[in-house]
């Protein structure tokens, strides 16, 4: 036998080997079901081997698209899913049994998951050969993403069950996916990601346990099935060791607090997309690379390399990305991967004691975090009571501060800020993805065409059972998946469980927070010389509303304008994401507001804005009460909504909250002096 | 230091009289411009809030002010969401107001009004209104602008509930404003302890331990309050002359809302449950020469000055004799 050397990989055998690359993940899916159907027969044919579905805002909260507030949602962000029909055609032609599908949903994950078990059973599939996961991790959903729908106890409810279901009936299904992906992208340091990600890991499997419904071999498995969803960023240094520490962490906990044997079942799987938050909207082109050096902390240490990896596109903070971004993206990946040697070395930071250090310092901390939550009483009492997510808030406006104290370079944001034009984005389309308005009626004709024909009898019965057992302890999913066949439409099936558990409302976490702006910075002193003289002249200080409708849950922006509205010494009334527009032209009205400031980041501000000032025209404040805009708005929609009304509209370039401030006092005060 | 007119016009703006004859009516917008001017320190703004409480005269109410306290984040929103919606269910014709107030930040002077999260009212109804208020040190002190506006909802709501945080001055406060104040507390939370050295358990009128989601976790909390309470000579039972209610609620899993709600409808239809309306307001008048005029010209009020005023007066001409005597009596005043 040859000597091995030490880097090179080799095989079970003894021979020299390389690796196999990780999965690239497109994840796709919107318009509706035929146009999301075609594009994932062209993905498959291309050799794609997996879906990844991503589900429209309002099947993701639980409306079908007949729901007021699902129409400006419809097709969207994802593929619009009301019965059993829609995924009849969506999996038009698509081996199930071949299939490894993967599902972006949390709030409604159940009844997703009944879908799929459904369609199998009615396509006579057997439903033990399924494989894929349900995203299913509630916990971020509270703290960072925004699609719950029920308190916190009745989701881990939801999720034990899936897990039980899952585990005795489809055994290869990933019954949730803990991700600390949103956190990040929420504003998390790594420490806060490796903390609060593993806390929800914990308080899952503390939930399972307390179930009692596996035994010994059953639980290893079911803990094997534990996957996570993770993110990196531009700090690739610290990100792949926050990866190590992960792998180190997960073994950790599941050997020493559950007592699991088999170190299989104790390797901490994940996939990832790289961090979005800090891609631009500046000098959009820059962010190609951007998106090369995250991706390389998830992929330089063999022993802590992903699994799976999807990227964002160059245009980010433009719109949704159109084939050919992700194309582009697609090809990072790959000219990495084959390349590059990456993938013929064993783990090249193995040994390296600066990367050891580190790993052990997040490691350290992460665990101190840890700790900490689970003295308070657990993931869910660490949601309900704030902690957790005022602690992203924090981190964020801490970020917010340094951009704009210039403490955090970002080229062609706050550095370096002169340069040519791009011509990416003198494209025809400016860069941008429109979603047809046209495909979302035949979505309603089609939900309107299964109510029509299926059997009313059946779909009672199925929603009283549902009802019942939502109840009673027993496990919902074999109910779940009767309604699926009966063809409940998704927002019955969620309408049903939300009378008998309610609905939830997490904590906003702005309470108390405040914006790391130095005293003496010139935007600062500045707005706050305009307040004063708003007071001086008014006699009281001025008082915005921060408003979040529909079913948008990127809660980032409204929280940080919050925040430094509040520093700034606005009065503000801020009360969380997935209003109505009704609402908050009421909340508007009862504060008597002098402005009033809309955030949307979901692409549906055009029909929102529509219903907005159509609610504020009705109360007679239409001209009264002054509405800025501020989110992912595409320029060619400003000229439209400045018609309609809006005073100002602010995009991420508009990154120093307190220039931001100062020029809605001057809209105020443009307001008062007419 | 605001100079002050001595007469106030008998005219209103045609914009203010309809604002007026709309809030009547409850109409949202205009009675929030309405309680805007009850916050607003200008001399305008005081003409307008005399002229209100003229027009509002004969026609008027003299609703419950409830006042509930208690530390952050006991449950005090959600459990006033819960009461409305239980009130409104068990009297239909009831209107009510919630006054929220939160602390403003020293630094900034901005205030973050977070307190609507926690409602769930139904929309466009008229019954019931909202309004989110900053306590706005620099602007005239935590009670003045809250009382402001109760002078104006007490006239058109049967129920009035304020939300204030906090222990220790601003309950004080609270207690001041409201004809019935309770302090919402938590299960088992070691900082009842801390009330009692605050000497503070004497104030509320009733008790609500909220957060009682499970009957045993309720048991156990009451007889750790009624302990505690003893201990501070402050007596549970319900037979003993100077004894107040406990009540254990769960907004959140709905129960004891409607024990609370009809102890509550009793307080309402009970109008020997209303503080003096003139001790009241020579309260906070007080406190508004205290501010001007410092100790000196409170003694002066309490000796003598007082005794000017009649009270066919609004508040605002109250203001305005105080200040023309004052200014007599303390000549370095007058510029
Ligand atoms: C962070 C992020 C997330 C986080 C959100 C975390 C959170 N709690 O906010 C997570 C990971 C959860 C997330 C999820 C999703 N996201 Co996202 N997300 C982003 C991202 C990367 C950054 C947004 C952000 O937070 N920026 C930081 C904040 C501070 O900036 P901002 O919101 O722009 O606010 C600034 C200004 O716009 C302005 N402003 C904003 N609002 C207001 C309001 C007022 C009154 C004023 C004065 C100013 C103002 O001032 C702020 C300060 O500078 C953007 C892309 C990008 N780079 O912008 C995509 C993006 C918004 N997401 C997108 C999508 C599609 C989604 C998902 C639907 C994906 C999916 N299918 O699951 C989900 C949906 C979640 C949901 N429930 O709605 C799309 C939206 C596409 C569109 N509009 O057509 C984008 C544009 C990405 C893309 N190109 O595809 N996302
Ligand atoms: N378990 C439980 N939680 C409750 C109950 N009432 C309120 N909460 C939760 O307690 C938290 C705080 O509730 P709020 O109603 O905002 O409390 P608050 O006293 O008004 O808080 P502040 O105004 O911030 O001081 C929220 O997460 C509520 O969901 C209850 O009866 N039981
Ligand atoms: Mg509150």
């Amino acid at each position: 036998m040859t000597e091995q050397n030490k880097h090179t990989i080799y095989g079970k055998d003894g021979k020299p080997t390389v690796d196999r690359p990780w999965i690239f993940r497109t994840y796709a899916g919107h318009t509706n079901v035929w146009a999301t159907n075609a594009l994932y027969k062209d993905n498959l044919s291309k050799g794609q081997t997996g879906l990844s579905i991503a589900m429209d805002l309002a099947t993701q909260c639980g409306y079908s698209s007949d729901h007021p507030i699902a129409k400006p949602e419809i097709g969207k962000v994802g593929v619009p899913i009301n019965t059993l029909d829609d995924f009849h055609v969506l999996f038009e032609g698509i081996p199930l049994e071949e299939m490894n599908t993967s599902m972006t949903i949390n709030g409604t994950a159940m009844w997703l998951l009944s879908l799929y078990v459904a369609l199998a059973e009615e396509r006579g599939v057997e439903v033990s050969q399924l494989r894929g996961t349900t995203q299913n991790d509630l916990i971020k959903e509270y703290l960072a993403r925004g699609t719950y729908i029920f308190p916190p106890e009745d989701s881990m409810r939801l999720i034990v069950d899936m897990y039980e279901y899952s585990l005795h009936n489809i055994p290869s299904w990933n019954a949730s996916n803990i991700c600390s992906y949103h956190l990040q992208e929420a504003g998390a340091t790594p420490v806060q990601e490796l903390a609060f990600a593993l806390v929800t890991s914990i308080t899952i499997l503390d939930a399972i346990k307390e179930r009692d419904c596996f035994n010994e071999e059953e639980f290893e498995r079911c803990v094997g099935r534990i996957s996570f969803f993770v993110n990196a960023g531009m700090r690739f240094v610290e990100e792949v060791s926050k990866m190590r520490a992960f792998c180190e962490m997960w073994d950790e906990i599941t050997q020493e607090r559950y007592g699991v044997k088999n170190a299989k079942y104790r390797r901490f799987r994940y996939g990832v997309q790289v961090n979005s938050l800090g891609l631009t909207a500046e000098q959009p082109e820059n962010n190609a690379w951007r998106i090369l050096i995250e991706t390389l902390g998830v992929t330089l240490s063999r022993k802590a390399r992903c699994r799976a990896l999807q990227l964002p596109a160059w245009n980010e903070a433009l719109s949704l990305p159109r084939p050919w971004d992700q194309q582009w993206s697609l090809r990072i990946q790959q000219i990495l991967a084959y390349e590059t040697d990456l993938l013929e070395y064993p783990d090249i930071l193995e040994g390296s004691v600066v990367i050891e250090s580190k790993v052990k310092e997040l490691k350290e901390q992460a665990y101190t975090e840890i700790n900490q939550v689970l003295e308070l009483g657990g993931g869910v009492e660490a949601v309900k009571s704030g902690y957790m997510k005022s602690a992203l808030v924090s981190s964020q406006s801490k970020r917010m501060g340094r951009l704009a104290n210039g403490e955090q370079i970002v080229v062609g944001k706050n550095k370096w800020v002169e340069g040519l034009p791009s011509p990416l984005v003198n494209d025809g389309d400016g860069g941008i993805f429109m979603v047809d308005a046209k495909a979302a009626q035949k979505t309603l004709e089609a939900l309107e065409e299964t109510k029509r024909t299926r059997d009313d009898a059946r779909v009672k019965a199925a929603l009283v059972r549902l009802e019942e057992e939502a109840k009673s302890d027993n496990n919902l999913m074999e109910a779940s998946i009767e309604c699926a066949k009966a063809r409940v439409t998704t927002g019955e099936w969620s309408e049903t469980l939300r009378n008998v558990f309610g609905e939830y409302r997490p904590p906003t976490g702005v309470d108390g927070q405040n914006m790391s702006i130095k005293e003496d910075n010139a935007s600062l002193v500045s707005v706050r010389a305009k307040i004063d003289t708003f007071i001086k002249t008014y006699g009281y200080r001025p008082r915005i509303v921060v408003g979040k409708p529909g079913l948008d849950g990127h809660s980032n922006g409204a929280e940080m304008i919050s925040v430094a509205a509040k520093h700034a010494g606005f009065d503000v009334i801020y009360f969380g994401i997935r209003l109505s527009s009704v609402d908050i032209v009421q909340s508007a009205l009862e504060e008597n507001v002098d402005v009033i400031g809309v955030s949307l980041l979901s692409g549906s501000h055009n029909e929102i804005m529509t219903q907005l000032f159509e609610e504020l025209d009705k109360n007679g404040a239409k001209d009264a009460i002054p509405v800025i805009l501020g989110g992912i708005i595409p320029e060619p929609d400003h000229v439209g909504l400045k018609e309609q009304g809006v005073k100002r509209i602010f995009t991420p370039k508009d990154f120093d909250p307190m220039t931001v401030m100062g020029e809605i006092m001057d809209v105020i005060n443009e307001q008062k002096s007419k | 230091m605001s100079k002050n007119q001595n007469r106030f016009d008998a005219m209103m703006t045609p914009e203010l009289r309809d604002m007026i004859a709309r809030a009547k009516h409850l109409e949202k917008w205009p009675l929030a411009r309405l309680i805007s001017l009850f916050e607003t320190n200008t001399e305008q703004a005081k003409q307008d809030r005399h002229s209100v409480m003229s027009s509002l005269k004969g026609s008027a109410k003299n609703g419950l002010i409830l006042g509930i306290t208690g530390t952050p984040g006991a449950g005090k929103s959600s459990l006033i969401g819960e009461l409305c919606l239980s009130l409104l269910a068990e009297k239909p014709e009831l209107n009510i107001a919630v006054l929220a107030v939160d602390p403003s930040s020293q630094r900034s002077g901005g205030a973050l009004l977070g307190d609507r999260t926690r409602t769930n009212f139904p929309i466009n109804d008229k019954r019931l209104f909202f309004r989110s208020q900053a306590s706005d040190l620099d602007l005239g002190g935590v009670g003045k602008k809250t009382y402001q506006v109760t002078r104006l909802l007490r006239q058109l709501f049967d129920i009035i509930i304020i939300e204030t945080v906090g222990i220790g001055q601003s309950e004080i406060e609270v207690e001041q404003l409201s004809d019935h104040t309770c302090l919402v507390l938590q299960p088992l939370a070691g900082d009842q302890v801390q009330f009692m050295k605050a000497g503070i358990m004497e104030v509320p009128d009733t008790f609500i331990i909220n957060k009682c989601d499970e009957d045993s976790l309720a048991k156990r909390s009451y007889h750790l309050l009624k302990t505690s309470l003893k201990l501070v000579n402050v007596s549970l039972n319900k037979h003993n002359e100077n004894s107040k209610s406990v009540f254990l609620t769960s907004a959140t899993k709905q129960k004891g809302i409607d024990e609370l709600t009809h102890f509550l409808l009793q307080l309402e239809s009970d109008s020997s449950v209303r503080k003096d309306r003139q001790t009241q307001e020579y309260f906070y008048l007080g406190k508004w020469i205290q501010q001007e005029f410092g100790r000196f010209g409170l003694t002066l009020f309490n000796q003598s000055v007082k005794t000017a005023l009649t009270s066919q007066q609004s508040y605002e001409e109250k203001e305005n004799t105080l200040f023309e005597m004052m200014k007599k009596m303390i000549p370095s005043l007058s510029r």
